[in-house]
């Protein structure tokens, strides 16, 4: 494919240009997109060691 | 072009990023400023800078270098740095290290850490790690640019050092991470314009199209030098041999060690901190990934077909080109393959632009260093140890973090000036431990930080450590690159390295990473609180 013989080169440049792609309809499907509410209240939180 | 015409395209350039600089400065108020550009940056501008500092000039000249001998199965690369290094690291990463920094109020990767973790000893041994090894990345990289200053104007390399390290001091010093950034944004347009004019003369040049160039790149392979086709070299258009010396340096080092090594990148993780929504992140995604597809993927696939080139004109392949050094010639380096080529099959005008990309991509990273090495030890460092428990005024720690990019930059200069020749091994392995530690040391810790609720100071910063120490006791004792320049093993134990055959070209990113996983889980459990 492409003048290209082995599968592992085309497969390569095939998925780059879906990277792209998908990149493009991420960023138009999501232009407008925020935070969830309640979000940032569910992330990773640690407590503190309370020093002797 | 004549020789005013040159000087004058680069003053411009040199007068246009001073201008930007001062675009930074005028803006900066405070340390939030200074550090993480208030956080209220235009995603555009993020996501370009990000791509600059991501794509040194390593990545187009080294790489581009190594595609025109190993050929295109370097693309991996350039498809995991979009995919890895843009797509899951915007989305994935970017997304969770905005919001948790948002709640910290964090302005550096250290303390973002350090606040996730609620640790101090976690903050400051990521900010002494960025501290302690990136000055000698940065001094690798700044050699790169100083070579082309020397290039372009023909002078001394001191005084190339010395005007290279006045331009960027000043930009990063007055403007902060705004200056950094709008100067980033620059030279990535610069080096994106450069890299697609590339690509369309380069087929004009051959004369042939897509598929018809990368055919007879195909039919090269009977080319293949003898002791190439012995590592297992196949082809430009193939990859090589499984199992073989050349495919695990391919896909261990180049390909998992820089595509899976970005994402924990201390300068590339601050940059998502710069934007004040999520929305500006996913704007950015696709800015990312064009600009890495461009730069990296014309550069790489032009570096492969630059064999037919030379077959045409020469009839020798790249790596055989013989060059004139000193009145001698000599066999071809990797990392001058792409310099000659420009020079060869490129209009003489477009030498200079190309070099001007070349520069840009050496300041964008090396401005972007410099200032995470400055906040690691002016905020940081200085933030936690030296300025007591006590907060400091936000003035003042500005003025600190300034004069933190000072010593900084005085480092990199000092270690560029005087580790070259034999010593500039020492840059090479420092630069491979500052990959591999960031990789290694930081990527699991930063991950559970994001994901894992479970994981606790004590396995982070256990992780960290063996994270570290495998990878340096894996590049001095198992990875026959670095393990043979350092010669510490054939020291101690008669031999360049302790593993057998090609085991010896595994890069140390593919264990240490692992072992640095499995303490953050095991150690985690182990002290997690009932």
């Amino acid at each position: 494919m492409f003048g290209i013989p082995d599968p592992q080169i085309w497969l390569v440049y095939i998925l780059s240009v879906i990277c792209v792609a998908f990149a493009a309809w991420f960023g138009i499907k999501f232009w407008n997109e925020e935070d969830e509410e309640g979000e940032i209240s569910s992330l990773p939180r640690r407590k503190k060691n309370k020093k002797k | 072009m004549d020789g005013f015409a040159m000087y004058a395209v680069v003053v411009i350039y040199f007068l246009t990023v001073a201008f930007l600089g001062y675009l930074g400065y005028k803006k900066t108020k405070d340390s939030s400023d200074f550090l993480i550009g208030g956080g209220k940056m235009n995603p555009i501008v993020m996501a370009l800078s990000y791509g600059a500092t991501f794509i040194s000039a390593s990545a187009i000249v080294g790489f581009g270098g190594v595609a025109a001998t190993f050929g295109m199965g370097i693309q991996w690369l350039c498809f995991l740095n979009m995919l890895v290094g843009v797509v899951i690291a915007f989305i994935f990463f970017g997304r969770k290290t905005r919001q948790i920094g948002a709640k910290f109020k964090s302005s550096t990767f250290a303390e973002f850490l350090g606040s996730c973790y609620k640790s101090d000893r976690i903050r400051l041994f990521v900010a002494a790690m960025i501290f302690i090894w990136m000055p000698l990345y940065a001094a690798a990289v700044m050699r790169g640019g100083v070579f082309f200053m020397q290039e372009i104007f023909g002078i001394s390399f001191d005084l190339a050092l010395l005007v290279f390290t006045v331009i960027i001091a000043s930009y990063v010093i007055a403007g902060g991470m705004k200056g950094v950034m709008y100067t980033d944004a620059l030279q990535a347009v610069i080096m994106f314009i450069c890299m697609i004019f590339l690509l369309i003369w380069f087929y004009k040049e051959i004369g042939m199209g897509f598929s018809d160039a990368n055919q007879a790149l195909t039919d090269l392979s009977d080319q293949i030098p003898n002791d190439l086709k012995a590592q297992g070299h196949q082809g430009w258009t193939a990859m090589p041999v499984f199992g073989s010396a050349r495919w695990y340096t391919l896909v261990t080092s180049l390909i998992f060690g820089v595509g899976i090594g970005c994402l924990a990148q201390p300068q590339l993780v601050i940059r998502f901190m710069t934007v004040d929504s999520t929305k500006q992140l996913n704007r950015g995604v696709f800015v990312g990934c064009l600009f890495i597809f461009i730069t990296v993927g014309v550069i790489y696939h032009v570096g492969s077909l630059s064999n037919i080139f030379y077959m045409q004109s020469q009839g020798c392949i790249a790596s055989d080109v013989q060059v004139n050094d000193g009145g001698v010639l000599r066999t071809i380096k990797s990392d001058e393959i792409i310099p000659n080529f420009i020079g060869s099959a490129m209009p003489m005008w477009f030498s200079v632009i190309f070099m001007l990309c070349i520069l840009s991509a050496s300041m964008s990273t090396l401005s972007a260093q410099f200032h995470t090495m400055a906040a690691a030890a002016g905020y940081d460092i200085y933030g936690t140890w030296l300025g007591g428990r006590k907060r400091e005024r936000k003035e003042k720690t500005t003025v600190v973090i300034r004069l933190a990019v000072l010593i900084s930059i005085f480092l990199s200069f000092v270690i560029c000036y005087y580790f070259q020749g034999n010593a500039s091994q020492i840059i090479a392995l420092s630069t491979s431990i500052f990959m591999g530690i960031c990789a290694s040391a930081f990527l699991p810790s930063y991950f559970c930080a994001l994901y894992w609720k479970k994981a606790t100071k004590q396995g982070a910063y256990a992780s960290m450590w063996v994270g570290t120490l495998a990878t340096i006791i894996g590049m001095l004792f198992f990875h026959m690159k670095e393990a043979k320049l350092v010669g510490l093993c054939r020291a101690l134990f008669d031999s360049d390295v302790l593993l057998a055959g090609d085991f010896a070209l595994v890069d140390p990113i593919c264990y240490a990473f692992p072992l640095s996983a499995i303490t953050i889980f095991v150690v985690s459990k182990l002290t997690a609180k009932k």
